[in-house]
């Protein structure tokens, strides 16, 4: 195959190299006009920041007129809770599915894939209806709980999976050795599900953070929204002001954007890893 | 039909030298086997023959054009691979079929091809299988009978018995050798199996870090190594090797001396001069319990393998060295003996300290 | 979950099968009940709901399938709704043929044997795909705004200027414009599943179907593509459900109307509005989840169409 294969490979770059601009520039071109004048982004709008051009305006217009380290943190909380309980609730079903011979478990698995076709949002009327009932509008826990909910199916579906190529010598060992089904549960497998935690997250994580829909509708206000349904108010209100609209947008893109460019070869390898199957 | 021939072949991926300096020439007809330990570069030659990896340096001539710019179907070869290759989604008969497509073959011709193959390889019944409905040997069959149906000059096989249990290898092995028989063929087999090697070729090309260690039919390399690496190869069990030194080197004979006695090798010593440390190396089946003009090499039984008509003795001499003797399966001796081998003159092969071979007169073995 | 816990002979020697019913009732107990109660219940509470309609005391009595009625025939709602199950049915159609498309051309070019920069690349087109969808819509709006003039000046450069135009305004070009934006950002999801099944075709697939003599088209479409047809079929029934559930991008352009004149709006949007209200119109929990009991039936069609009719017939294959 390798026969005459060179100037086609340099084909291949060019077309690799146009794509990447394509997909990368849009985000370029917000982060480096968020330190720039209101007069240079609209006269060099590709330019870089230069030192007079340089100004951080933007982002004091937005610290000043919003909460934004509240939103981060609370984005933060309901994701990282949500990939907890995901990962062990998620982990002790899956065990108990792939583990234990019962009646009704290849029903419980049938139930349990159903939502990984039918988005949950299409309950959002009587989600929020509970919600209202429960008295946990505006609160954190109405999004991790809706979140865990919708997150567990595909959680049970890859961790089940994973598990199953466990040695189920190293299982039966440790029964023989006395050790209770709680125990083997929590110190043996567990700890080697590790690895697969990284395709959850992929599947789980980024989803969550990124929502709009039910922080819009569970946690609209009270100081409970996340990062993306503050920036979308923000902007609302601001639109006019470039730099401010810019300045929030390079806020939330910067903290995903670092933890892509420090893990991506985890996520990378996660998200292939689930999709071979 | 067609003569395969390799010039100065030299390979790198990158920094790494996966293949330097092959110069072979197989003659048409020949089943010729590559042999040598993972990693030598056997696979990575196999391929260059057929056209899926390009040569950092050298001509690959088949049927005596220079093929280097060719694509592989162009170089009139067939593939046999470890893994069968076979097109999961296709019948068995669109599998055989598949490469006369391009071959423009018409389709009276395909059809009559497809079905010669499938006759001669038991195959006519799965013809319209799928891969996955078929056992190991069935698809081994398969990938064989796709590579005959394009009627190539030369046929590769990249180790195609290695995925199969140990009965089916040996049925499959006479099979191939039965194919060559009646196509006539020239054949390039790749293993690192050398029971496989010394059976089925009629040349075998020993290949160790990229290098061709020595080319020759079986029982040459058998009879004559000409190193260390290839007396060690080839044979099973291998080749026991122990410390020896020159005494004495005349014209027409040395004296060396190895694990507290002595042995005079006729024949040219070549190289070697007084004091020269070297490597005596015998294999175990020429070795005996007793007999008459021999070496005697006394040392503590380990263990004892019982295989029925011979015992395999793995024994320590007094200098540490370690022994296997190929003994007579009525032998009653038991680990924790002392065993005196007796190691006639004539099997003993000495090497140099480069490793090469100094004396290649021990016909008759 | 009775059932399970059926008796069993309790035996020293079998520890492990005599606390067996107790284990599993712990191990899912917490899966299940979050799920049922936070996403089984509400969708079957919303397909309940959606058979009641409400007056303007609160109180609400069985209406059947009176709701549904309104919805397909009422001039003031089912011209809406059938706007929307169109636009969303373009929305995917430009989704399948685009971004399917260009992931299935990147996946190839990516999963080329010794591609130099391989994960770079892999990284890079995969980053639109990680940010929230929102961003990306208001990225953008102002890549597109006239005001701003990057697009413009960038078409400009490749001498296409005049072809510039306010695409998010105009009613022929929006839902085209927003369609596209969307498959801009999650290009990476379709080129990624993809890329996986395909370098999960042994290489010496493609080698000996190189010794065949087929050329770098046929090895295509001979063998790598019968290959990865199920994970396409995934691909598609993914990007159907992701479509037909769309909206924050439209939201976030947009805003709940879905303009101009509703040429953007799809069955996510046209239920937020139906839910929540907009203007003068007020929000209607029961005609709301009606909206979203016909989009359940939309995409319960599709998944049954995907795992009947297509599914059974693309035999998956181990190497």
């Amino acid at each position: 195959m390798s026969v005459n294969v060179r100037p086609s490979r340099i084909a291949v770059h060019i077309a690799l190299i146009l794509y990447a601009m394509l997909a990368v520039g849009p985000i370029v071109l917000i982060l480096i006009n968020a330190f720039k004048t209101r007069r240079a982004i609209f006269a060099d709008p590709l330019g870089f920041p230069d030192a007079r051009t340089f100004t951080t305006i933007g982002f004091d217009r937005v610290f000043a007129n919003s909460d934004f380290g509240l939103y981060f943190l609370n984005s933060l909380t309901v994701t990282v809770v949500s990939l907890g309980l995901i990962v062990l609730i998620g982990a002790m079903a899956a065990w108990a599915l792939t583990e234990y011979r019962f009646r009704g478990n290849t029903i419980l698995s049938l139930y349990l894939a159903i939502g990984i076709m039918v988005p949950i949002r299409l309950g959002s009327v009587s989600i929020l209806r509970m919600m209202v009932e429960l008295d946990l509008v505006n609160t954190l826990t109405a999004l991790i709980l809706v979140y865990v909910a919708q997150g567990l199916p595909l959680a049970i579906l890859i961790l089940g999976e994973f598990i199953q190529q466990i040695p189920k010598d190293l299982r039966d060992a440790a029964r023989c050795d006395g050790v209770s089904e709680y125990r083997i549960f929590g110190s043996i497998i567990l700890p080697l599900i590790r690895p697969a935690i990284a395709t959850v997250a992929v599947f789980t994580m980024v989803p969550i953070w990124n929502d709009l829909w039910f922080p819009l509708i569970l946690a609209p206000g009270g100081g409970k929204q996340t990062v993306t349904l503050g920036v979308q108010q923000f902007i609302g209100q601001y639109v006019t002001d470039w730099n401010a609209v810019l300045a929030s947008l390079t806020l939330a893109i910067a903290p995903v954007l670092v933890l892509y460019l420090l893990f991506s070869r985890y996520l990378v390898r996660g998200l292939t890893a689930g999709a071979v199957k | 039909m067609a003569e395969v021939s390799l010039h100065g072949i030299a390979k790198s991926f990158g920094a790494t030298e996966i293949l330097r300096d092959i110069d072979l020439s197989v003659e048409d007809g020949e089943f010729v086997v590559f042999v040598g330990p993972s990693g030598c570069g056997k696979s990575t030659l196999l391929r260059i023959i057929a056209g899926l990896e390009t040569v950092s340096a050298g001509e690959i001539r088949i049927g005596g054009r220079r093929v280097n710019e060719m694509q592989p179907a162009e170089r009139k070869i067939a593939m046999v691979f470890q893994s069968y290759a076979l097109y999961p989604h296709m019948s068995v008969y669109k599998n055989m079929a598949f490469g006369l497509k391009f071959a423009k073959t018409n389709k009276a011709e395909v059809d009559r091809r497809v079905r010669q193959a499938a006759d001669a390889l038991k195959l006519s019944a799965l013809l319209d299988r799928k891969p996955r409905e078929l056992s190991g040997g069935q698809r081994q069959r398969v990938a064989i009978g796709r590579a005959i149906v394009r009627e190539p000059s030369v046929f590769l096989f990249d180790e195609p018995l290695s995925n199969l249990d140990a009965a089916l290898r040996v049925n499959t092995r006479l099979e191939i050798a039965k194919l060559h028989r009646d196509l006539g063929a020239t054949m390039i087999y790749v293993t690192h199996d050398q029971v496989e090697a010394m059976t089925l070729a009629s040349k075998i090309v020993v290949l160790n870090q990229g290098r061709i260690e020595q080319v020759g039919a079986p029982l040459e390399l058998y009879r004559r190594p000409r190193n260390l690496f290839v007396a060690g190869f080839i044979g099973s069990p291998r080749m026991n090797f122990i410390k020896g030194q020159v005494r004495s080197a005349t014209e027409k004979d040395a004296v060396i001396a190895f694990a507290g006695s002595e042995a005079v090798i006729e024949g040219d010593p070549g190289r070697l001069k007084s004091g020269d440390d070297v490597t005596i190396g015998f294999r175990p089946e020429h070795m005996a319990s007793a007999g008459p003009g021999a070496t005697v090499l006394e040392g503590r039984v380990d263990a004892v393998e019982h295989l029925g008509e011979a015992s395999l003795v793995y024994m320590t001499l007094p200098t540490g060295e370690d022994l296997i003797v190929r003994a007579s399966g009525e032998d009653p001796v038991k680990s924790g003996d002392r065993f005196a081998a007796h190691v006639p003159v004539s099997a003993l092969h000495v090497f140099d300290e480069a490793g090469q071979s100094v004396r290649i007169r021990n016909e008759g073995l | 979950m009775t059932d399970i816990a059926a008796p069993e002979v309790q035996t020293e020697s079998f520890v492990g099968r005599s606390r067996f019913p107790i284990h599993i009732v712990v191990f899912l107990a917490p899966a299940l009940v979050i799920y049922t109660l936070f996403s089984i219940y509400p969708l079957f509470d919303t397909i309940r709901l959606s058979l009641y309609a409400g007056d303007e005391t609160g109180a609400r009595h069985f209406v059947g399938l009176g709701n549904f009625y309104t919805l397909l025939s009422d001039p003031a709602w089912s011209g809406q709704f059938w706007n929307a199950l169109r636009n969303n049915l373009i929305f995917f159609a430009i989704h399948m043929v685009v971004q399917n498309g260009i992931g299935l051309g990147l996946a190839m070019l990516l999963s080329l044997p010794r591609l130099t920069g391989g994960s770079v690349y892999r990284t890079l087109l995969f980053l639109p795909t990680m940010l929230s969808v929102v961003i990306i819509g208001f990225i953008w709006q102002l890549m597109l705004n006239p005001l701003w003039g990057i697009a413009e000046s960038l078409l400009a450069v490749v001498g296409l200027k005049q072809f510039f135009g306010p695409w998010l305004g105009q009613e022929s070009t929006a839902l085209l414009t927003v369609s596209l934006i969307s498959v801009w950002q999650f290009v990476g999801i379709p080129m990624m599943l993809i890329y996986a099944a395909l370098i999960n075709i042994p290489d010496d697939l493609l080698d000996a179907a190189t010794v065949d003599g087929a050329g770098p088209f046929s090895v295509f479409w001979f063998v790598r593509l019968p290959l990865i047809l199920p994970t396409l079929g995934v691909v598609s029934i993914l990007t159907f459900v992701a479509n037909f559930n769309a909206f924050d991008l439209i939201y976030a352009i947009k805003g709940a109307l879905a303009g101009p004149n509703f040429s953007t709006d799809i069955l996510g949007t046209f239920f937020y509005r139906t839910f929540f209200g907009y203007q003068l119109q007020v929000g209607s929990p029961t005609m709301g989840a009606t909206v979203a009991t016909a989009m359940l039936v939309v995409i319960l069609i599709g998944v049954l169409i995907y795992l009947f009719g297509v599914q059974r017939r693309l035999q998956r294959h181990t190497f």
